[in-house]
């Protein structure tokens, strides 16, 4: 796996940190605060991967690397691995419009397979809803919340880039607990078919969709009842 | 800076305005199976509670039939706010948007058919126009009021 570490134009060097799906801990704010002054660190990027690029000055990177390991901070991996997972707000505690624990699934799946060599970049995307704010039409393996804990599963989608393609949906509402094999499934088979830096939608294309669609793992996952939240169910036949 | 919620409050008003003249009201039929009002009130009861803006599946249980009389000069009081309430989502409008199941239920009570609503309030009104040139009149009227 490489490590995403760049020089940069004006000679500094831009080392990636992985977040939990955009999210920072205050606890994890504060350590990174107490490094800008040990390693001269210049600027803060955000990044539209929810990753937080840090600038310093190249003499400082080997040791800034170690000591944001120790504090608990991952650096992001390019080339051809499985990117850190963008999910959304999506959550019980969280926006209002979630139909689903989108950014706890997320966090789940970065946790599982991030990092994971493959051939191409692979690039996860989790929404809440329907609206889907973090791209999963666009993304490799997109995940999208319907509602019950059930979720529609993209593949295929190819975002940034001079051809950007749209993923197609091969299951709907299935249970959180199949995501994760549904996924494993979809590299494994990947791995086994695509030619060397060969993107999964351009594998799709050669070698039809059909061979990515786990059918009996999608059968064994999937709600075959009506989505309808359960909550408002109860308070609907409880009357008044 | 404004706050960017649905005001559940407003859309709640006019539901109480339709109740207090309801000849049913507390009796046997008030309840969110048998009654719109009762319905569009129990999502609004219900979103306000979990803090949600959208429940899943929940269009499927707008009572089929509520044969009360209803008023449209009260009624169009309740679609006009559910309009200046609207996100105005175009192709990302759920029909289980809060305030998309307010409107449907209210829609029910004087409507002869179900709308399906085109995600802009302009082309919304349009269509109720075609069916119902007076509500129409009187949705827009309290609309230009408020």
């Amino acid at each position: 796996m490489s490590q995403a570490v760049f020089k940069q134009r004006n000679g500094l060097v831009a080392v990636v940190l992985v977040t939990d799906c955009g999210v920072i801990t205050p606890e994890k704010f504060k350590r990174l605060g107490e490094m800008i002054d040990e390693f001269g660190i210049k600027a803060f990027k955000l990044t539209t991967r929810q990753t937080l690029i840090v600038l310093l000055p190249e003499e400082k990177v080997e040791p800034f690397i170690l000591a944001a390991g120790e504090r608990g901070f991952k650096i992001g991996c390019f080339k051809e691995a499985v990117r850190n997972v963008k999910a959304c707000s999506g959550s019980s505690e969280l926006c209002p419009r979630a139909l689903g624990e989108a950014l706890p699934l997320g966090i789940k799946l970065q946790e599982r397979f991030f990092g994971r060599p493959l051939k191409h970049d692979f690039k996860i995307a989790v929404a809440g809803c329907h609206r889907g704010c973090t791209d999963p039409y666009c993304a490799d393996f997109g995940v999208i919340a319907r509602g019950n804990n059930l979720f529609d599963i993209y593949i295929g989608g190819r975002g940034g880039s001079r051809k950007p393609v749209h993923g197609i949906r091969i299951a709907e509402k299935i249970k959180e607990d199949g995501i994760e094999e549904i996924l494993e499934y979809i590299l494994k088979t990947y791995n086994e078919l695509a030619e060397e830096g060969e993107r999964l939608c351009l594998t799709m294309d050669r070698v039809g969709a059909e061979k990515f669609i786990p059918t009996e793992i999608i059968e064994k996952y999937r709600e075959r009842g009506e989505i309808i939240d359960q909550d408002f169910l109860k308070l609907f036949q409880g009357g008044k | 800076m404004e706050k960017q919620g649905i005001n559940l409050e407003r859309l709640w008003a006019p539901l109480t305005k339709i109740c207090a003249e309801c000849d049913y009201a507390d009796g046997p039929d008030c309840n969110p199976q048998k009654c719109y009002v009762s319905f569009a009130k129990t999502v609004i009861e219900y979103s306000r509670t979990k803090g949600v803006t959208e429940i899943p599946g929940i269009h499927k249980l707008i009572p089929p039939q509520d044969l009360k009389p209803y008023y449209k000069d009260l009624v169009s009081e309740g679609i006009a706010i559910t309009c200046q309430e609207c996100r105005q989502c175009r192709e990302n409008h759920s029909p289980d948007c809060v305030v998309a199941l307010v409107r449907s239920s209210l829609e029910g009570t004087v409507l002869p058919e179900h709308l399906e609503y085109p995600g802009s309030v302009l082309v919304y009104i349009a269509k109720i126009k075609e069916l119902d040139p007076e509500l129409a009149e009187f949705i827009a009227a309290k609309m230009a009021k408020k």
